[in-house]
């Protein structure tokens, strides 16, 4: 199709076009620059060094970590079958209920230390991975696959549904409030200063979690005869079930991937925040979502990039700027990003934004 | 649940089948039933409210469908153009602007103001305003989205409608001119906003609902009318072209930006004018009112109804409206009681609500009333939807 | 049908009535789906209690309750049209003598007027918004007036309207030795309106405050938030807002990134779900640092009427220390039926009941003695202010809020 439009195209449109690659190439890094070196230059003036700048992109990267995590399961389901799942949002937030509800049968309290702590976090991690995705494949199961050969936006309405009534299990599950859990972790404990930056417990839990997730997920999807799999169904799925591949068990295991990833994310959310409740999905959701298409739709590593680039525009805003404005700047950031490279970050020239 | 299908679709070619004259004497018939039906009602009958809550949301949806349904481009934000409708009564039509003219009031067609402070256009000029200011928010939206596809056009939507709405909360603290003229009221709301007011008929009033209900007939028959005008016009075949293959389009001498930048303006002043009437209906803007699940609740309208369908939209609103305001509220939360159970329904309606969506979608992957061109895809088996969708990416 | 045919005649004459029969019925309307719902159950708790403590009469007339929701499924809170449909309910019930709503100010904006035209009665058992019943500072232009299309007065509430817990806390915080105050608002009605009163309070105190800033309720966590405040040297905080829009999470960040500084929290914080872990608080190693304000009372110190309310809600809820709307829900309630009880024969008249109820003098109630004034407005202006104590909100001393006209 790429190859379609391009004997349409006269010189006056050429040289636009090489006008307009240069402004997508630099007009990027410049938008994107604009906060970090504009706050810099001000707090070298006025505090005299860049701790604060550094204090917030340090909470920006572990915030955005999580939201990495949820990211990556809007771009593998979209990548493989061309659907925001609109619930993926509401599958994390049941990931940090199931954790909140299976440490507290564990028995893990604020008393909780050493080994015994790390034990039953680990298992709770498992347990929200293994619940969340199986969570994911049985929507898919139930709500995705009746409608895959129906109008393209059909299982997007089944996929709004299918999130209203988990947030209505999440309602009858731990009431309407927002719910404070036990601070396990002592999350806003320092471990370590760096040149000013505060490094608290919370930061390195969502670093150590999200990096070894991502790798493994990253070594999945290249090395693996699955992952193979995966790509080869999200890039034709036709051509794959010719070349012998199980087009829904290969679909299934994507949103099990997808699901434990959001999973993982809900256990460190519960763990970061000490705050969870039934609406977290939501909002998470759609800046996971935004994380997504920022970073390019369809690309681990661009979610990846996606959610932390959206994690420090937060903080950043919530710092300087004032929180209830903090969802415009994020919006407008993506529209900047958007009409600088249509395709995402990271995005290729794929079928959709070709 | 084909066999069910297939007699809807047999309904619908049999109509088609039927005598011009025929069929236009079926509609007038139809069309004077909904007239009267008011009279079978106590003027502030709950149904009624409903009622004219329904025919709201379907001039919204048929906005929409103009530009999700014709021209293929996925609108999440959609609320933006309801919050602009609402802005532009909340700031016309209201005691909002008090300073204005020294406290005096700045009068225009307005007899029933009578003296009060604040700007009061007369409801008409109120609804052209609101459409033409909504359909440049729609051009100024839709051109950041030119250059995109698909669902990257959602995403870019979907952040002006979030925009629009932290805008809504925040425009207390924002004074454009000066400091007695802030932007909104934030999520304090404005309230209260003039009554439709118009020549020859007495003010509408909060307690007679017939008024309100024959003027929001009135509107869907014109934003009918004029979707099946465009529809069947030179620009509404250009916008199916443009949704079923935009190369192809543009290669046969379809101008993809005025095109599409015409798709969303139309869509936008539909939207536009529903919101004025709504917020005169309601009685208020606040801020609360523009989250991006009213994007999706009348996203869901359409595609419920059958995207591109202009029936199959009406439908949808309507059903999706009564469900909402009447079937979970009024019926299903009496069941408990009925049956001796003590039991509030009402912590789970809105699972209830989803359970809806996911069931009628399932048994209606194409829409209750699914779009004629796409229907004839379907029954002939050319490998369904796939198609269209495809030869669009 | 009268009643809505002289409403059908636009010219909202005042609508009224008398309730032919014995039965009548009273309506509350709150958002019993999505994030308000625990408020809003507490209330039809209290209200629950209150009615069927009374037996289901009031003088010498048996009483429908009957709770309506003004939220919608799809948005998932109050709703406009939801509101308006609940008062035009009201409206055309014959037997309607009261209405008990809405919980949101922005809400009762809408069923005022309505209820208005009807001729109906209103009590709030929440709504703080200046401008719903006077012209105070923090009132828009054209308020109250706009809300009463007949020219008279059918809306009172039990909570005392911003101006006075905006005092109260200023005066608490002055007290305190806060030197350099912040404010946090969650933008909502209640919440924006407290901060502003509180500001102003604040100044005149002679402690401006550093800022008055919004929150994101929605946002996961406010670690910069706190982090920004705490670079601006702030020594004290002021919450103004409820627990559902994230306020447990605000209070814990604040307090970590914040070290030392002071928390204040209204009455919309001051509630179990807020203070106590085991319900989902913050954690007790806080506790030292926190203060919140109600208007209401030293438990002890309340009137025969107000501990009975405590044994009796703990007996039918099984929570000692019910939610501050509980009780608010529970003198709504009490106040509806005693107004149709001191009509007398009249009960049955809405006109009459609505006289009564601007005829509360020194009531007394689990809410303290109090009257209501011309606009509406109850006179409470004494002020508890509570510490938390291992989770539990402990009484510590009254404050009388300076300045503030009742």
């Amino acid at each position: 199709m790429e190859a379609a439009s391009v004997p349409a195209r006269t010189t006056r449109t050429a040289s636009l076009d090489a006008a307009r690659r240069l402004v997508s190439h630099y007009g990027l890094i410049a938008v994107l620059m604009i906060l970090p070196v504009a706050y810099g230059i001000h707090d070298l003036r006025v505090d005299g060094d860049l701790s604060r700048l550094g204090e917030n992109l340090k909470d920006g990267v572990s915030n955005g970590a999580i939201w990495a995590l949820v990211a990556i399961g809007y771009t593998l389901v979209y990548g493989i079958i061309e659907l925001i799942n609109f619930a993926h949002g509401e599958v994390f937030m049941l990931g940090s209920f199931v954790s909140f509800s299976f440490w507290s049968a564990l028995g893990l309290t604020l008393a909780s230390k050493g080994a015994g702590l790390l034990f039953g976090l680990l298992l709770t991690l498992i347990v929200a991975m293994v619940a969340c995705g199986g969570l994911n494949v049985m929507i898919e199961r139930v709500a995705y696959r009746p409608l895959r050969n129906a109008p393209k936006l059909a299982p997007l309405i089944t996929a709004v549904g299918f999130s209203f009534i988990l947030q209505n299990v999440g309602l009858e599950w731990l009431g309407g409030s927002q719910r404070g859990v036990d601070d396990l972790i002592k999350a806003q404990n320092d471990l370590f200063t760096i040149g000013g930056v505060h490094i608290t417990h919370a930061d390195v839990l969502a670093v150590a979690v999200t990096v070894p997730l991502v790798a493994l997920l990253a070594w999945f999807v290249t090395r693996t005869r699955l992952g193979k799999a995966m790509r080869a169904t999200a890039q034709d799925p036709e051509a794959a079930r010719l070349m012998g591949v199980n087009v829904d068990t290969t679909i299934s295991l994507t949103f099990l991937i997808g699901g434990m990833m959001a999973g993982a994310a809900g256990l460190i959310y519960a763990l970061y925040q000490t705050t969870i409740w039934f609406f977290q999905g939501f909002q998470a959701g759609l800046i996971a979502f935004t994380a997504a298409v920022m970073g390019g739709i369809g690309n681990i590593q661009g979610a990846v990039l996606g959610g932390l680039i959206i994690g420090c525009i937060q903080q950043i805003s919530d710092n300087r700027i004032g929180g209830e404005w903090t969802p415009a700047i994020v919006f407008a950031y993506l529209v900047l990003i958007m009409v600088f490279k249509p395709q995402g970050l990271l995005g290729e020239e794929t079928r959709e934004a070709g | 649940m084909s066999s069910a299908a297939a007699t809807w679709r047999g309904l619908g070619d049999r109509i088609r089948e039927l005598p011009r004259p025929v069929v236009w004497a079926i509609g007038a018939a139809v069309l004077v039933l909904l007239i009267l039906l008011p009279f079978a009602y106590q003027p502030a009958s709950g149904f009624i409210d409903d009622c004219v809550t329904a025919l709201a949301y379907v001039v919204m949806a048929l906005g929409l469908n103009i530009v999700v349904g014709f021209a293929g481009l996925l609108d999440l934000g959609y609320v933006a153009f309801y919050a602009i409708g609402a802005y532009v009564i909340g700031w016309y039509g209201s005691g909002f602007f008090a300073a204005i003219a020294g406290g005096k009031g700045l009068h225009v067609w307005a007899e029933s103001a009578g003296a009060l402070p604040g700007i009061h256009f007369n409801f008409l000029i109120v609804l052209v305003v609101a459409a033409v200011y909504a359909a440049l928010a729609g051009m100024i939206i839709g051109l950041p989205t030119l250059r995109l596809r698909g669902d990257y056009i959602a995403i870019v939507t979907l952040a002006f409608g979030e925009i629009t709405r932290v805008f809504a909360i925040n425009g207390a603290d924002i004074h454009p001119f000066g400091k007695d003229y802030p932007l909104t009221l934030g999520r304090q709301g404005i309230t209260p906003i003039d009554p439709i007011d118009l020549p020859f008929v007495k003010q509408f009033d909060p307690l007679n609902l017939r008024p309100w209900y024959w003027f929001a007939l009135a509107m869907v028959l014109v934003v009918l009318f004029v979707n099946f005008r465009l529809r069947d016009s030179r620009l509404g075949r250009a916008w199916i072209a443009l949704r079923e293959d935009e190369v192809a389009a543009a290669s046969m001498g379809v101008p993809l930006v005025k095109t599409k930048l015409k798709a969303y303006a139309t869509g936008a002043a539909f939207g536009g004018m529903s919101g004025a009437f709504l917020a005169s209906y309601l009685n208020t803007v606040n801020a609360d009112q523009f989250e991006f699940s009213f994007s999706i609740f009348v996203l869901a309208m359409i595609i419920l109804g059958g995207l591109g369908s202009i029936w199959g939209v009406v439908l949808g609103a309507v059903a999706l409206s009564f469900i909402n305001s009447r079937l979970i509220p009024d019926v299903l939360n009496g069941v408990p009681h009925k049956v001796g159970l003590n039991f509030d329904l009402t912590e789970l309606s809105f699972g209830i609500f989803g359970f809806l969506l996911v069931i009628m979608m399932v048994l209606r992957p194409e829409g209750l009333l699914p779009e004629r061109r796409r229907q004839i895809e379907l029954t002939e088996g050319v490998g369904g939807d796939e198609t269209l969708y495809e030869a669009r990416a | 049908m009268g009643l809505t045919a002289c409403g059908g005649g636009g010219n909202g004459g005042g609508g009224g009535g008398k309730v032919s029969g014995s039965t009548l019925t009273v309506y509350s309307s709150l958002p019993l789906q999505g994030a308000s719902r625990p408020q809003s159950q507490a209330l039809v708790n209290g209200m629950k209690l209150a009615w069927e403590r009374a037996g289901k009469k009031a003088g010498k007339f048996k009483i429908n309750y009957v709770s309506l929701d003004d939220s919608t499924a799809q948005a998932g809170k109050w709703d406009p049209g939801q509101v308006s449909a609940n008062a035009r309910k009201a409206a055309q019930d014959d037997t309607t003598i009261l209405y008990l709503g809405e919980f949101n100010s922005g809400a009762s904006a809408i069923s005022i007027p309505i209820l208005n035209r009807a001729g109906i009665g209103q009590i709030s058992p929440s709504n703080t918004a200046v401008g719903l019943t006077s012209n105070d500072p923090g009132a828009e232009p054209g308020e109250p007036q706009k809300y009463y299309p007949t020219g008279k007065r059918t809306y009172v509430r039990v909570v005392p309207k911003d101006t006075i817990q905006g005092a109260a806390i200023a005066t608490v915080m002055k007290q305190e030795g806060c030197k350099k105050p912040y404010i946090l608002n969650d933008k909502e009605v209640y919440g924006q309106g407290l901060a502003s009163n509180a500001e102003q309070s604040l100044k005149a105190e002679g402690i401006p405050a550093l800022g008055n800033e919004g929150w994101d309720p929605k946002a996961p966590n406010y670690r910069s938030v706190a982090s920004k405040i705490a670079g601006k040297g702030a020594d004290c905080v002021f919450l103004s807002g409820i627990t559902d829009n994230n306020g447990v999470q605000l209070t814990k960040d604040i307090a970590a990134g914040v070290p030392n500084a002071k928390i204040y929290g209204p009455d919309g914080l001051c509630e179990s779900a807020w203070a106590d872990p085991k319900k989902g608080g913050m954690p007790t190693s806080i506790d030292s640092r926190v203060e919140c304000t109600v208007a209401t009372l030293d438990p002890d110190k309340y009137p025969p009427e107000g501990k009975k309310f405590f044994a009796d809600y703990k007996a039918k809820y099984g929570e000692a220390n019910p939610d501050p709307y509980a009780i608010y829900g529970y003198e709504t309630m009490s106040l509806a039926l005693d107004a149709i009880e001191r009509a007398g024969d009249n009960g049955g008249d809405r006109a009459a009941v609505i006289r009564e109820l601007f005829n509360t003098k020194d009531r007394q109630s689990v809410l303290g003695t109090y009257s209501i004034d011309v606009n509406g407005d109850t006179s409470i202006t004494d002020y508890g202010l509570y510490k938390i104590d291992n989770g539990q909100i402990k009484f510590d001393r009254v404050v009388k809020a300076k300045g503030a006209s009742a």
